[in-house]
């Protein structure tokens, strides 16, 4: 291409020039890509590049990809998991292989962890079928739940059948512990996630309970996004009060890494809360004795034994309990009161 | 340039006010000061200074970043990816773009406006949607699937290219496609060696830049799950680790930094080639560059193991319909709508601030940021190098996390999203106005320092005046971007329709 004679009408000159000093010596010209720098490739380069690109696709063929093992359609024995923790989840993500690797063992089954952080995504490859087995909140199990017929919970952690959530204000209220959430109301108060049981759903529930309308904080409620950012909103003072999960204010009470400035203002009431969730095309491939057995496993796993007891602390749970698609009607019945299922 | 060069004006030009240009400002600033008196600013306390602790641990973690090896190694493979979504996305961003610039050029449809405008029209829909809500539908169809972050990137991004490409094509001197058409070429031909010759230098730069863009973009990706540095980064960020976050916005800015330079290198080298002028030969650098980037696309495609039967599968059609028919019919309850038109004035205020604060923020500092035209002292050199530095951070740190550390120490409302929205615009719109004053002509300013002006009054003189065209060209389209954007600080809470959106998608999977 470079040799064609397109050079020649870059600017109309008279033939005593030779054609190529006076298109080269213009600055304005050579700027815009001007003919000695146009496709600077020769034939051969463009093919070799073409066919290294031809031979990456054919090669990709055989490869899993790093960003998703979804199950190709021959591997029927797959199980696909996946798990959002509300607690330091850089850990469990990054430890993944731990709890795969447990799990494959115990039921003989090739298991692959998924990677996913959102919850949106979640309940979406939930539905879609790329995950099989996902460890959902109360909140999303149910949203999951609703979007995927025949999908049924397999098990609970011990905590989850009592959860609870826990009311923090910034210490320059000046508000003592107490169970009258009505004293917030006047407040700048934050949520956690959205689509948190623990730091929205329930909490708006027993909020409304008390008479607070769960969105008319001054300013309206904040989202803060996670458990551990509510905590820095509020020894912030940015807002005066926030929820969170029971389980992160006492880990961090524990590690001491709570701010003085936030200080425990009142503990809901018990709900249920985390679970894992099984899909319905799971069981069309792998058995109908599937559930039954990731029950057993699950409520198997013993704390006195090394390994279980590294699964059972990534989940911070002491151990598994069974569980049934009834103990979630609650929070149904209040997700659909407060618009957050449909 | 060689207008002025050549042909001097036979009048000298008249010191005089354009009425409209006054219209204009004045109705910017009064935008600005509404979007501000809607913000809060005039009617009460906006700032917490009590919350200057929570700050501080922010920004004292950038001088110790994890860096532990286990991490590290986490870090380099999720670099890979993020890397790989970017390459590839902007590569299919460049391929549509080429194709769509066709459609919607000016020179293909000539006079016939309303094909124009439609096409046009068109093009509007996949920029419209943020990177991050294509990402979350695609989801949808595809499953986990690795073209879920490289289609999220590639069409809206294809979307914008086609734009540009297409202002690029026209905007070129059309002198020797005409001579090719009235000597008797066909069109197509006319086009390929009339107008793309000229207009490949900008081309190639604008596809340099979208692919910095597209590594920024594979970042918002990897919060909503699509893996890479994003999702590092938002595992870290949903617990606060400060350090590892910074671990990751410092890898992250190395990535931008490498596809910068590598970008700038090669538009030096077509801006001044370095073969002799009396041949055509090939240039052996810009030769090496287009192999490479052949060579990155290849393993990129291997790395993320795409099959591009995954589009056609039974199952994605499957998913289509089922997303589709979800959609529509749109929410059109009156509640929901009369929340949406609130918010939407959030947005726009929000938006407004942000561009205002980023564009201030770009003015002051582009002098300092660009490549000073002729020799610099070392003094001057470091200077720019840590400005540029600075812009750099500035847009690595994504918006959900400008978000929340400015929440710390201002008041909830519209001002902390504006002000996080800002900060990060004030990045990337740095980086531009720092081209576009490097793009300027230097001899203006060379004449007032000749003339025994200062530094100071040389900017202000020689610079400003003829920047501010192409500054505020960018601010522009920048604003647009914010539009989407907000979507992201959104997502956190910190107001705006984002906020509604991210409820939405917690509710359904149908988009509202």
């Amino acid at each position: 291409m470079s040799s064609h004679p397109a050079v020649s009408l870059e600017v109309p000159r008279d033939r005593t020039h030779p054609p190529h000093e006076d298109v080269v010596s213009t600055r304005a010209a050579a700027r815009s890509g001007g003919p000695a720098s146009l496709l600077p490739l020769s034939r051969r380069g463009f093919l070799a590049g073409t066919a290294a690109l031809a031979a990456a696709a054919l090669a990709a063929c055989g490869r899993t990809s790093p960003v998703s093992s979804s199950a190709p359609s021959g591997s029927t024995g797959r199980l696909s998991i996946g798990a959002i923790p509300d607690q330091d989840p850089e850990v469990l993500q990054r430890l993944y292989g731990t709890v795969a690797d447990s799990m494959s063992g115990a039921l003989d089954l090739e298991v692959a962890y998924q990677p996913v952080t959102d919850y949106a995504a979640a309940v979406s490859l939930f539905r879609t079928g790329d995950l099989d087995l996902v460890w959902f909140g109360g909140l999303t199990g149910v949203q999951a739940r609703l979007q995927t017929p025949g999908a049924a919970p397999i098990a609970q952690r011990d905590i989850d059948e009592a959860f609870h959530s826990i009311f923090v204000v910034n210490a320059g209220t000046g508000l003592p512990p107490s169970d009258d959430l009505t004293a917030l109301a006047g407040l700048r108060f934050t949520y956690g996630s959205e689509t948190s049981t623990s730091g929205r759903l329930m909490p708006a529930y027993f909020l409304q309970e008390q008479g607070v309308d769960p969105q008319g904080f001054p300013g309206g409620p904040g989202f803060s996004g996670s458990h551990d950012a509510t905590l820095g909103l509020v020894a912030s003072g940015s807002y005066q009060a926030g929820v969170l999960n029971e389980q992160v204010w006492t880990t961090r009470t524990a590690e001491g890494s709570v701010d003085p400035a936030v200080v425990l203002y009142a503990r809901t009431p018990a709900f249920h809360d985390y679970h894992w969730l099984l899909g319905p095309q799971a069981v069309e491939r792998l058995g109908e004795d599937l559930p039954g057995r990731l029950t057993d496993y699950f409520t198997g796993l013993s704390a006195d034994d090394p390994d279980d007891a590294e699964v059972l602390d990534l989940f911070g749970a002491g151990s598994f309990l069974p569980t049934t698609a009834s103990n979630y009607d609650q929070v149904e019945e209040i997700g659909r009161r407060l618009g957050l299922v449909s | 340039m060689t207008a002025v060069r050549d042909a001097p004006p036979a009048t000298p030009p008249r010191l005089h006010r354009v009425r409209a240009r006054w219209a204009w400002g004045l109705g910017a600033v009064a935008v600005v000061v509404w979007s501000l008196a809607g913000a809060g600013l005039f009617t009460g306390d906006v700032v917490n200074p009590a919350g200057r602790a929570q700050f501080g641990r922010f920004a004292g973690s950038a001088l110790s970043p994890a860096l532990d090896p286990a991490f590290l190694q986490v870090l380099a493979s999720s670099a890979l990816i993020t890397v790989a979504y970017a390459v590839l996305g902007a590569a299919l961003a460049v391929l549509l773009g080429a194709l769509g610039a066709v459609l919607v050029a000016r020179t293909t449809w000539g006079r016939r406006r309303l094909g124009w405008t439609l096409a046009r029209g068109a093009l509007a829909v996949p920029r419209g949607l943020h990177e991050a809500v294509w990402g979350l539908l695609l989801v949808n169809v595809l499953g986990l699937d690795p073209w879920v972050g490289v289609l999220a990137i590639g069409l809206p991004y294809g979307a914008v290219t086609a734009k540009v490409f297409a202002d690029l094509l026209d905007e070129v001197p059309r002198g020797s496609h005409d001579a090719l058409l009235a000597a008797g070429s066909g069109r197509v031909a006319a086009v390929l060696y009339g107008l793309l010759p000229p207009a490949s230098g900008g081309l190639l730069s604008y596809a340099c830049y979208r692919l910095e863009c597209a590594v920024r973009s594979a970042v918002v990706l990897g919060l909503i799950g699509a893996g890479g540095l994003g999702y590092q980064l938002s595992l870290s960020f949903s617990s606060l680790r400060w350090e590892q976050v910074w671990s990751c916005v410092y890898a992250l800015a190395a990535l931008c930094a490498l596809a910068d330079v590598g970008g700038r290198a090669v538009r030096r080298r077509l801006a001044a080639p370095r073969t002799p002028g009396d041949r055509l030969a090939r240039d052996r650098g810009l030769t090496a560059a287009v192999l490479t980037t052949l060579a990155l696309v290849a393993w990129s495609w291997w790395y993320l193991a795409i099959s591009p039967a995954t589009l056609f599968a039974e199952r994605t059609r499957e998913q289509l319909a089922y997303v589709l028919g979800a959609a529509w019919p749109p929410d059109t309850d009156g509640v929901l709508l009369s929340s949406i038109a609130a918010l939407a004035v959030d947005t726009v205020q929000m938006s407004v601030i942000a561009i205002a604060v980023a564009t201030v923020g770009a003015v002051a500092l582009a002098g300092l940021a660009a490549h000073p035209a002729g020799h610099a002292g070392p003094g001057r050199r470091l200077t720019g190098t840590a400005v540029r530095v600075a812009l750099l951070l500035l847009r690595a740190v994504p918006p959900p996390v400008w978000a929340l550390v400015v929440l710390f120490v201002l008041l909830p409302g519209v001002l902390p999203g504006a002000v996080a929205l800002g900060v990060y615009t004030w990045g990337v719109l740095g980086r531009l106005a720092a081209e576009a004053t490097e793009e300027l002509d230097p001899r203006p300013r060379a004449a007032l320092a000749a003339l025994g002006a200062g530094p100071a009054a040389g900017w202000l003189y020689g610079v400003l005046p003829r920047a501010t065209g192409p500054v505020l060209a960018f601010a522009l389209y920048r604003w647009e971007v914010a539009i989407r954007d907000s979507v992201l600080v959104g997502l956190l809470g910190a107001g705006g329709l984002g906020a509604l959106l991210a409820a939405g998608w917690a509710r359904s999977t149908g988009p509202r």
